[in-house]
């Protein structure tokens, strides 16, 4: 399905709301007083699982959503090459030119 | 850029702009490749401005051109940003002691504007700087957004001029998912959750077929990581052991600014 110029606006407007909602409302709110802890503690885990399941959807899971190692094999080999090239320089740059040189690199080869 | 002492003579929006002016640099590359990676997922130009301007957030702006080139429903797409966005509550909280009686609208423009890296350095600048205002630091923030908000609408054009591959086009998001793992991984307990994300993601993609089941590995592996951390917290106070498990890394390139 290709989405036209007015549905995009329509996904930033919404897009709006919920980016704003969570930053908005708890300063609001914490203003004076104090936030859960078990809050605290359990948002800490979101972004690491997001991530990874984006990344999972990316290199292992097919069009048709079954499950594959071998239909993204350039990728998944570059993505232990990106989580190298980040955990030694922290460079967000630096991973994602490498990766892109791996990926290019390997799809020719392989 | 916190040894910044302010110079009396000098007005106060060009001592912001000096305090602002590395976070600015750095969005400039980033925000030319989500302006590309936009446009390549079929947003136009006035769209990419619209969006960097309201949502102003790098990881939420990825995430939606990823999920457009997957074509993912509507829905899905705000469900998973919202799940992304949550966080923020964490930092604006963090950040609701140094803006004690401000009112409804400045907390409302100050919120719209926040982000990781300026909530950083506004952070690092309330905490050392005793002069830093809640004005000081909604320009600071307003800033970083014009610097954002600038290099996307570059890119966009940038990528409109170009015809890029989008398979490679993706794996730059793949890569900029990982590094974002590896900068959030501190401890062996966040390895664990990123060793069962994949598990349950790959679970509930095949289950669901659609990229609904993003949401569901997203909960439960971020609340499995949540009630083992738990339980580990409340172990150690009540026989001390800590566990090696939440033991912070050390960092093999130095400490970052936190």
């Amino acid at each position: 399905m290709k989405w036209d110029n007015m549905q995009h606006f329509w996904l930033v407007i919404l897009s709006f709301c919920v980016a704003l909602g969570p930053r908005f409302l708890p300063l609001l709110f914490f203003r004076k007083r104090k936030i859960p802890n078990w809050f605290n503690h359990w948002m800490e885990f979101i972004p690491i699982s997001l991530f990874t399941s984006l990344v999972v959807k990316d290199i292992f899971i097919t069009k048709a959503y079954t499950f594959s190692a071998a239909t993204h094999q350039p990728e998944i080999i570059a993505s232990i090459f990106v989580i190298l090239i980040s955990y030694w320089t922290r460079s967000m740059a630096l991973s994602v030119v490498a990766g892109l040189a791996a990926v290019f690199t390997l799809t020719f080869i392989l | 850029m916190t040894k910044l002492v302010r110079n009396p003579k000098e007005p106060n929006w060009i001592t912001n702009f000096k305090i602002s002016l590395p976070l600015d640099i750095s969005y400039i590359p980033i925000g030319l490749a989500c302006g590309i990676l936009l446009n390549a997922a079929g947003f136009n130009t006035l769209n990419s401005f619209l969006l960097s301007l309201l949502v102003f957030s790098g990881g939420a702006q990825f995430l939606i051109a990823s999920m457009l080139t997957t074509s993912a429903p509507l829905l899905t797409i705000v469900l998973m940003l919202f799940f992304l966005e949550l966080r923020y509550a964490l930092l604006g909280s963090s950040l609701s002691k140094y803006l004690t009686g401000q009112n409804f609208w400045f907390t409302l423009f100050f919120s719209a504007s926040l982000n990781d890296e300026n909530y950083a350095v506004n952070y690092l600048k309330f905490s050392t700087d005793k002069k830093w205002t809640p004005k000081d630091a909604i320009q600071l923030e307003h800033w970083s957004l014009f610097f954002w908000t600038i290099s996307n609408v570059v890119g966009s054009l940038v990528g409109s001029a170009l015809t890029i591959d989008l398979t490679v086009v993706h794996f730059a998001l793949t890569a900029l998912f990982l590094y974002m793992i590896v900068m959030q991984i501190k401890s062996f307990l966040k390895v664990f959750v990123a060793i069962i994300s994949i598990f349950l993601a790959i679970f509930f993609l095949t289950l669901t077929k659609s990229t609904l089941g993003l949401v569901a590995s997203t909960l439960v592996a971020s609340f499995i990581g949540f009630l083992i951390d738990t339980w580990l917290r409340k172990r150690k106070m009540k026989t001390g052991h800590k566990s090696k498990l939440i033991k912070t890394f050390k960092n093999p390139a130095g400490s970052p600014e936190e």
